[in-house]
Parts: structure tokens; sequence; C-alpha cells
């Protein structure tokens, strides 16, 4: 047993996912995607709704690029990048305006900044032009669900203090006063940096060796 | 110079295909979509005339309860009883705000004010699209238009409480609201 653990670890596909969920986490680690996390982190729905159609967007690409990696011509990669995420994320749009015109509303212009999102860019060029399609979805996966998880923590926090809800539904006891600030922009700033503060120090991560992040 | 035919080359491909996959998509999407729009539409202008309705009967509700008059360009939603209600639309403080608003038969007091859609500040000028908020403007009259005050209390009849921390969307809403009413209503009474 102990031996097929140790056997496990020394695996690609464990590297992968370790490093992404945790040691060199996109958002904790690398610091990328802030314009997501601090814009869409109020309420739980939209950090849902962006978790998932985020990673879809992700694994996605990262499949595509990966099949096409050795076609692309290196000059015109990141005009390529651009041209797939940006369809991904329009039919991502027009799927949620279909069939969830709600969270649609809710989450406004943010679906469209999936685009200018540096983990999507950072993944393609670090990793998916350089692996095959297997890796490079199992690593987009992971990438999603560490940015999703990120998104889901920093959400619950603020919507219950901002807002006194989980998922729009009161678990605040009348004479709670919500914390407005929590709710908007500035709010965001404080608890991603403590959030940051927290999982830094638990991964150990060592700041003066930051220098291979990964885009 | 082969290099770069065959760079142009590819990109002009691949848009294409991913135009192609949009186009699909769009095109099977686009009635659910526009049958949303419709239905929250819908919603909205029964909610304004304070008509209550089952999710499931929304059409019926709507049919049996509203009469649609076109005027012109515009769409007036017109009650049993002559109460009013359209779509109004414009430039909030960051925005576009839209919404709809319902009148009494008189044409000069609000019923109701639904905002569908604002981009304003979240906690200040977005609280314009709050139900507190909204109430202030019920029985209130156009005579001659609306006031926004700030720093005091509305008293007048044609007076509505400003938004603390948010006075320029309130002075933009101001605006909007008076001059879509005033041109709306003018137009249907024509």
């Amino acid at each position: 047993m102990g031996f097929q653990l140790k056997k496990l670890a020394y695996t690609k596909s464990y590297r992968i996912l370790r490093g992404n969920l945790w040691k060199d986490h996109p958002v904790s680690c690398g610091v990328l995607g802030m314009c997501l996390t601090l814009g869409v982190s109020n309420k739980v729905a939209n950090a849902i709704a962006i978790g998932i159609g985020f990673t879809f967007v992700l694994v996605v690409t990262a499949a595509t690029i990966s099949a096409m990696r050795n076609l692309i011509p290196k000059r015109a990669r990141v005009i390529i990048y651009m041209i797939v995420i940006s369809s991904f994320v329009i039919i991502v749009d027009r799927f949620l305006k279909a069939f969830f015109p709600a969270v649609a509303e809710a989450l406004g212009p943010y679906i469209g900044l999936i685009i200018t999102s540096c983990i999507l860019m950072g993944r393609l060029e670090e990793f998916s032009m350089k692996n095959n399609v297997y890796y490079s979805m199992l690593d987009a996966f992971s990438s999603g669900m560490a940015f999703a998880y990120t998104l889901l923590i920093l959400s619950v926090i603020r919507e219950f203090f901002g807002f006194g809800t989980i998922l729009d539904v009161k678990v605040t006891p009348a004479w709670w006063t919500n914390w407005v600030v929590l709710g908007m922009a500035p709010g965001a700033f404080f608890v991603l940096s403590i959030y940051l503060w927290i999982t830094r120090t638990l991964a150990k991560v060592d700041p003066q060796k930051l220098g291979h992040l990964h885009g | 110079m082969r290099d770069n035919l065959r760079m142009i080359f590819f990109v002009v491909i691949l848009g294409m295909l991913l135009s192609a996959v949009i186009f699909a998509v769009n095109s099977l999407t686009a009635p659910r979509i526009a049958k949303n729009d419709e239905s929250t539409m819908k919603r909205t202008i029964l909610e304004a005339h304070a008509i209550s309705y089952q999710e499931k009967d929304l059409e019926t509700a709507f049919n049996q309860n509203i009469d649609v008059v076109k005027k012109g360009e515009k769409t007036y939603y017109v009650t049993k009883n002559k109460d009013i209600a359209f779509e109004f639309n414009g430039s909030g403080l960051w925005g576009p705000i839209r919404g709809v608003i319902s009148l009494a038969s008189d044409l000069l007091t609000i019923k109701k004010i639904m905002i569908i859609h604002q981009e304003e500040t979240a906690g200040l000028g977005g609280r314009l699209a709050e139900r507190k908020y909204l109430s202030g403007f019920e029985n209130k009259k156009f005579m001659p238009t609306i006031e926004i005050v700030n720093r005091r209390r509305a008293e007048k009849d044609n007076e509505v409480d400003g938004i603390t921390g948010a006075t320029l969307t309130s002075k933009a809403f101001e605006r909007l609201i008076n001059a879509q009413v005033t041109s709306a209503v003018a137009a249907y009474r024509r």
C-alpha cells in the first residue's frame, strides 16, 4: 500500500493535480485571475456559475489548443488562443442566457471577462502548447476547480457577512447588521488578502522562489 | 513569406470554423433567449399593475388582463380600468437603466416602478433597484414633474427622497424618468 502511494506521488497526473489545487494554486500562489476573483465573489450563486463556466471554457480551450499544438504557427499563437477562448466564452454566454436567464443577468459583464482572465492564457501558453490532450485537460480541469473552490470560499464569507444570506437564503438573525462593504469591491480586497495570507502560509509558498510562475 | 501565408491561412480557417460553431449555437439559442426576454417583460408588466398570477399561467394572466396598445413606436400595456404601463430606458450614472412604470388612469399618478436592468454602484446607486426605495415613488404625481430631493425629507406630492451617497444616480434617474414619462404620456394622449 505504502509502496503504491509512493509510486502515485511520482505520476505526472498526481503532480498536476497537487500543483494546481494547492502548491501552485493559480489564485493563492500565482495571484492570477484577480479581476474575476474580486468581481464575482460577492454571492455564492455567482461564484458557482462563474466557477463552472470558467472550468468549462478552460477545459475545452485547453483540449482544442493541445490537439492543434503541432499545427499552430508559433508567432500567431496568442491570437489563436484569443480566438478560441472568446468563441467558447460566447457559447457559455448564450447558453446561460437561454437556460439560466436569472444567473446571466446577475453575472452581467463578468461572463465576457472570462476572456481576459490570465489563468486561461497562462495555462494554454505554459501547459497545453507542450502537453498532450489528456494531460492538458487534466491540468485545465484542476486549475478551473482550484479557481472555483477559491471563489466559493470567498463568496460564502462575503455573502454571509455582506448580505446576511447564503444562496439568497437569509441565515443571519434579525438583529444582524450587514457589513455592506464586504458585498462591494473594496471588501473583496480585505477578504482576498486575508485568504492569501492564510493559504500561502499553509502551503509554505516562498515568495523568493516564485520566479517559475506559470503565466 | 511561405510562413506568413501559412500563418494567415491557419488563423482565417480557424476563425471561420469557430464562427460556424458560434452561428449554430446562436441560432439554436436565439428563440429561447427571445422567449425569456418576453416572459421577463410580461412578468414585469403584471407586477407593475399589481396583478397576481401563477408562474405557469403567465401567458393567460397576461392575455386576460392586459391590452397591448401600440402608438407610434411605443407600446403601452393597458388594464381594464385604463391604468397604463410602459417601458422606459435611458442612461443612469454608469450605464443604461431599463424598467417599467405603471400610471393610474389619470396618467399622472405613479402606481409602481420596476427596474429590469441597471449598472449603478452596488450598495449605493444600485439600491435604486430595491423595492424599499422604489416604493417611495408610489402614489407620487407628475405635477408637473417628479423631483428627487436631497438633504431633506420629501413632502410634496411630486417629491421623492434621493439615495444617500448616490446623488448623481438620483439626479440621472430623475432626468430619465421625467423625460421618458412626459414624452410617453404625450404620445399616448395623442
